[in-house]
């Protein structure tokens, strides 16, 4: 059984489609510039810095460590990893594990987030639901059970209407999150608009160790420099080198740009 | 004549920013470009009159222009007062001026504010460096790199440090730092076995003979990694205490390397040729 294709008015399209597109780009744009303002300074410990770069030696060293002799690649494991007095092994951090109730920095930091993000969305959402309500906004291209309609037709009291046709919070929602990447585009990666990368960081961050979690992290990586072995990537350098003439091309010219690193 | 004078004046500035963007240190250049920037076109510059201020200072540094290295460092001063960066630059000028204790003095009182200021710790050990001292900067620049073992500027001044003062095995280890966290640069690789081969001993004459086979991999027209392979081979060949197979093999290596200098040279006189 076809159903009937409706015909909307193309003043639906003028008036309320693409208002709607132009508000919460707008909105977030102004959400983005309002986070840069209000956003506090994260001051990092020497020790953090410090910290942090041991863990990416460290790290390198269990990549990289086949460049350089294994002589070498030995010490420097020696020196993480040694029974009494390897880094990683001896270095205890004390550690505050920041809970939102006692450090009052990150309270803020939170608060700032909904204000900036939940709350206007919520707002919004509400006044285009309270303004556009009462017709039909437009049409998602894929079929949807019954079970979306009193979700996405919120204004519409037609009981056979198929649950396809969405009223207009719908299509701002839609926008909402269809915008994330015009987003990235405009404002370059990393802005403050972007909704659902904030509430994807929210909800990894709960699972996450915080930042002042260094000891889990040294453990972790004492393990995985134990389980490293060097395979020397020069081993056979000579072979592979000699085994074809050396590709001379464009030597000694003037256009060849000799950058030092 | 309007029309004229914008480009010249983008193109000027475009010079600055690629200068800037690829670290050259052509400080009379900049100097000449900047300089005629700042006091003819200033108000055309917008915002980036600021860092082009940076950039020409250091440049007049390099170039004991004190005058214009003054005006600039006025300019910031004015228009960030309290910055951290532009107290580096005004100790960078003591410096220059040698007044290492005035400089030192500048570089302490920023590192009270912001104790995790590589900068300022990096100026202090140049000052030792300029005073002669290398011990004590040799020094201060380990107890640095103890904090901050990622800085990769840092690891190659000290190796250069260490083979100043004639201690190749450390300053291998810091260039060991350095191949490992750029695998494929080629000049490290070169570095590396140049330093081994200046330690001597058969061990080192055969992971230098490597080290510049790596070089040379990493780019095939090193011509300095080129007469290394074949000085190392051949020392490896020459020596009484290597068995026939490695004395073999190192003559092998070696006549491969004379072929391929051959070639090279045979490249550039069709060049010159041309």
């Amino acid at each position: 059984m076809a159903e009937p294709e409706l015909l909307l008015d193309s003043n639906i399209r003028l008036w309320v489609v693409l208002p709607i597109v132009f508000i919460t780009f707008l909105v977030g744009v102004i959400r983005h510039y309002v986070s840069i303002l209000l956003q506090s300074d994260k001051k990092l410990t020497l020790e953090q810095v410090s910290d942090s770069q041991v863990l990416i030696r460290s790290r390198i060293l269990r990549e990289n460590g086949k460049y350089i002799p294994k002589q070498s690649f030995l010490m420097r494991k020696f020196y993480f990893n040694n029974q009494e007095d390897g880094f990683f092994k001896n270095t205890k951090r004390k550690v505050v594990p920041p809970s939102p109730m006692t450090d009052p920095s990150m309270l803020t930091d939170m608060m700032k987030g909904n204000v900036t993000n939940v709350l206007p969305m919520i707002l919004i959402g509400g006044w285009i639901n309270w303004t556009f309500s009462g017709f039909v906004t437009t049409k998602v291209p894929f079929p949807l059970t019954l079970r979306f309609k009193p979700m996405l037709q919120q204004g519409i009291e037609l009981l056979s209407l198929d649950a396809s046709w969405v009223s207009s919070a719908s299509w701002y929602f839609l926008n909402v999150f269809g915008l994330r990447s015009m987003y990235s585009l405009i404002l370059g990666q990393d802005n403050g608009a972007d909704q659902s990368r904030i509430m994807q960081e929210q909800m990894s961050g709960a699972a996450m160790a915080m930042p002042a979690d260094t000891n889990k992290a040294f453990k972790a990586e004492w393990e995985a420099l134990e389980l490293t072995d060097h395979q020397w990537a020069l081993e056979n350098i000579e072979e592979e080198l000699m085994s074809r003439e050396l590709d001379l091309d464009g030597m000694f010219s003037k256009e060849l740009p000799t950058g030092i690193f | 004549r309007a029309n004229v004078l914008i480009i010249v004046l983008t193109e000027m500035r475009d010079k600055l920013r690629k200068w800037r963007e690829d670290n050259h240190r052509n400080s009379e250049q900049i100097v000449d470009v900047g300089e005629e920037l700042i006091n003819e076109h200033a108000s055309k510059l917008g915002d980036d009159i600021w860092i082009i201020y940076e950039q020409v200072m250091i440049a007049a540094l390099d170039c004991s222009r004190d005058d214009l290295a003054w005006t600039c460092l006025q300019e910031l001063k004015r228009q960030f007062p309290g910055s951290q960066r532009v107290k580096r630059l005004a100790g960078m000028r003591l410096e220059a001026l040698e007044k290492y204790e005035d400089a030192s003095k500048q570089y302490d009182s920023i590192l009270q504010d912001d104790p995790t200021n590589t900068a300022a710790r990096k100026r202090k050990i140049s000052i030792l460096k300029a005073q002669g001292k290398s011990a004590e900067a040799i020094r201060e620049l380990n107890e640095y790199l103890e904090q901050f073992v990622g800085d990769q500027e840092a690891w190659h001044e000290l190796s250069e440090l260490y083979i100043n003062e004639h201690d190749y095995g450390k300053a291998a280890f810091c260039l060991e730092e350095l191949m490992m966290t750029n695998p494929h640069n080629h000049l490290y690789c070169e570095q590396y076995a140049e330093v081994k081969y200046t330690q001597g001993g058969l061990e080192n004459l055969e992971l230098s003979r490597k080290y510049f086979a790596q070089a040379l991999k990493l780019n095939n027209r090193n011509m300095r990694a080129l007469f290394g392979l074949y000085m190392s081979a051949s020392h490896i060949a020459a020596s009484p205490k290597v068995n026939a197979t490695v004395k073999k093999a190192n003559v092998k290596y070696a006549t491969w390397a004379t072929n391929q200098i051959n070639r090279a040279y045979q490249v550039s006189y069709a060049r010159c040729l041309l």
